[in-house]
């Protein structure tokens, strides 16, 4: 059975892309959300088994709605990412209980098929 | 002679005539045992209160102060009826004969503004008129004993002998008479308590006569209650007969003490001031000591500004022109406001004062000012400075976020997307090449964003070209048709060429986004020193400059160069934007 996949990103050229490419590579995009609210829900209704969560979201901070998402039991993988690099965050992506981190410019299904494994 | 002259001048020749009838009503009396002392001193009295009431009239006519004088010049007059040996006007005499009491009384808590200020003022005068007026009637109509000495004439209003009844309210107006004295000297206290200083200087003989007036009646009404002869105080004492007729005197020393001391005090600021070099704290303390007035402050004209600031040079706020208890007076030199001296509203009792003590000081207070305005200056470099560093680092922000939301964004699609026609070169080159073709347009959208963005922050062009060059290139850009009306054909310095680009940039995305207008015009032009850029347009107005951070921001960038904006935007009329930046 193909991995669910919940997409959060507030840039919609990102989000069509990246589902685009995931797709391609056999995974299942059940949603996508624009901002941190929105992604929290999602996450609650979809029941993806993996959300790829932007940092910069225009409400909320995206650690934070990791902290969140991954807060409940049975929570599904968080991935982080950003077009900044995972340098600029120190140690906050581990922190927020997210399994690791993929730069835009790298995401691909086998990195994420890495760090969920 | 205008007709109040002429009437306050009938009344003074009344008054004389009046004094002429006492004084034959005193040597023709059958019961006036000390005639000569009587005679010359009544009328004296009299005359002394109508004349000086007469003279304060004159001088202020909207101040009640003056007749209140003058009418107790009349009441002492119609208490010397009691010299008469007809026994009805002898007890007219003695019923009115309390009356002048109760208006001396009024006039001193009147003092010096002629209008009673306190609801506890006004009760006591009401209670003394009908104390004076009414308890005293059914006294006379029951006989009450009114002769003494023995050889005065009888009470010719009694219509029933009740001579017990008749002291019942005797008694009650002597005991009523006895608590309205007290009460007058706690209120006089009082008011000289909340006097200012220049106000308690010039009220001070007439409130200490007053004074000792009200002590010396009190004593003499106690007297006759314990003694319980005669109906209120118609024989005054010797001590409160002296006080009351150095009153009206009182009053005028009161009044030349004042002029005189505030003449000189002026003439000994002139010296001060040439004596040394006064300069900060230490002129507005000669001033404070001229005038008298120590609450007295300084506030300075700053030209560059254009409102006032204190010797430090912050801005500060004159007292309202309703103020009771304030006044302000300007100072100015050669027709230029020069400072404000702002002071108590007493010293306007004295006009033209604060202005020849400010028109003596006016060269100091100019070097004063000018030293206020440097100071003013440098705080507003210092917030101006501020405000380049605060909009350096806000123009930072953006352009991390404008890079981060734009190119970056877009790269990382390029990237992705190339990623993703690289799976599928080989499986399904048809769906490859219709990734590749997004990625070739995401490309050329980072590149429009990159170029937009280096605009943003210097154009090329402008550097390469001036700035005619410059604006005709963001007219040419611009969704809303422009017309670059005038630009000077010289090269201005850099900064103010950079700023003028910007109020201009800044001003057509205006218009593009809110002004609705059909076509906008820029202009600029060098006047007087100045670089005057202008953009109007023929949008819908109502543009409110504070609301945008954009014309904010280049307020702040302007006034580091010195420059101002002005935005004048009528509902329905169109907007200009003027920016006036100075350019030698």
């Amino acid at each position: 059975m193909s991995t669910k996949v919940l997409i959060v990103d507030d840039h919609p050229t990102f989000r069509s892309t990246a589902r685009l490419l995931l797709e391609s590579e056999g995974f299942d995009v059940v949603g996508e959300a624009p901002d941190g609210v929105t992604a929290i829900a999602a996450a609650g209704e979809l029941h993806p088994d993996l959300v790829l969560l932007d940092v910069n979201l225009p409400d909320l901070d995206g650690f934070d709605v990791a902290a969140r998402i991954t807060s409940v039991l049975g929570a599904p993988a968080v991935v982080l990412t950003s077009s900044r690099d995972s340098s600029d965050f120190g140690p906050l992506v581990h922190r927020s209980g997210a399994r690791g981190f993929i730069p835009k410019g790298e995401l691909s299904g086998a990195a994420l098929a890495d760090l969920i494994r | 002679m205008n007709s109040l002259r002429a009437a306050l001048l009938a009344l003074f020749a009344a008054s004389v005539a009046m004094a002429a009838v006492m004084v034959a009503l005193v040597v023709s009396s059958d019961h006036e045992d000390a005639k000569e002392v009587t005679a010359v001193l009544g009328p004296f009295i009299g005359l002394s209160f109508c004349g000086t009431g007469v003279f304060a009239w004159m001088r202020r006519p909207h101040n009640r102060f003056g007749a209140l004088m003058t009418a107790v010049g009349f009441a002492w007059f119609l208490a010397g009826l009691t010299e008469a040996n007809d026994p009805w006007v002898y007890t007219l005499g003695v019923y009115l004969g309390p009356l002048y009491i109760v208006l001396v009384g009024h006039m001193l808590l009147a003092f010096p503004t002629g209008r009673l200020e306190t609801t506890q003022a006004r009760t006591l005068i009401v209670i003394g008129y009908l104390d004076a007026l009414f308890v005293q009637i059914p006294f006379f109509l029951l006989g009450g004993d009114i002769s003494s000495p023995d050889d005065a004439p009888r009470n010719a209003w009694t219509i029933t002998e009740n001579y017990d009844g008749a002291q019942v309210f005797a008694a009650v107006s002597q005991l009523v008479a006895a608590g309205l004295i007290a009460w007058l000297a706690v209120q006089l206290l009082q008011k000289r308590r909340d006097a200012s200083p220049p106000q308690r200087r010039a009220m001070a003989p007439v409130l200490w006569t007053g004074l000792v007036l009200s002590a010396a009646l009190a004593v003499a009404v106690v007297s006759q209650l314990l003694g319980g002869a005669d109906p209120i105080a118609t024989s005054p004492s010797f001590v409160s007969l002296i006080a009351f007729a150095a009153l009206p005197w009182a009053f005028v020393i009161g009044l030349l003490r004042s002029r005189y001391s505030r003449a000189g005090a002026v003439g000994d600021l002139v010296e001060r001031l040439n004596a040394q070099g006064i300069e900060g704290e230490s002129l507005r303390d000669a001033l404070s000591d001229a005038l008298g007035d120590r609450s007295l402050a300084l506030a300075f004209w700053s030209r560059g500004s254009e409102r006032y600031v204190d010797a430090g040079g912050q801005p500060v706020e004159l007292p309202p022109a309703t103020s009771r208890s304030r006044a302000v007076t300007e100072i100015e030199r050669e027709a230029v406001p020069v400072a404000a001296i702002v002071h108590d509203a007493a010293l306007l009792d004295e006009p033209g004062l604060v202005r020849a003590a400010g028109a003596a000081a006016s060269l100091a207070l100019e070097n004063e000012r000018l030293e206020a305005e440097l100071k003013a200056r440098v705080a507003e470099l210092q917030v101006s400075r501020a405000k380049v560093i605060e909009v350096g680092m806000a123009e930072r922000r953006a352009l991390e976020r404008n890079l981060h939301d734009g190119a970056q964004q877009r790269l990382v699609a390029l990237s992705l997307q190339l990623g993703l026609a690289k799976t599928k070169l080989r499986s399904d080159p048809d769906v490859a090449e219709r990734i590749l073709d997004g990625a070739r347009g995401e490309l050329a959208s980072a590149l429009e964003e990159l170029r937009e963005l280096a605009r943003g922050i210097h154009p090329a062009i402008l550097t390469d070209r001036g700035l005619g060059a410059a604006l005709d290139a963001l007219a040419g850009r611009a969704p809303v048709p422009v017309e670059v009306e005038t630009v000077p054909d010289g090269r201005m310095p850099m900064p103010v060429e950079a700023v003028a680009y910007f109020v201009v940039a800044e001003s057509l995305t205006n218009v593009a986004k809110y002004a609705d207008a059909e076509y906008a015009t820029v202009r600029v032009l060098r006047e007087n020193g100045f670089a005057v850029v202008e953009i109007e347009d023929n949008g819908i107005g109502g543009a409110d400059p504070s609301a945008g951070s954009g014309l904010r921001g280049l307020a702040d960038r302007l006034a580091a160069l010195d420059g101002r904006l002005e935005v004048d935007s009528p509902l329905g009329v169109g907007t200009t934007v003027r920016a006036r930046i100075p350019c030698a």
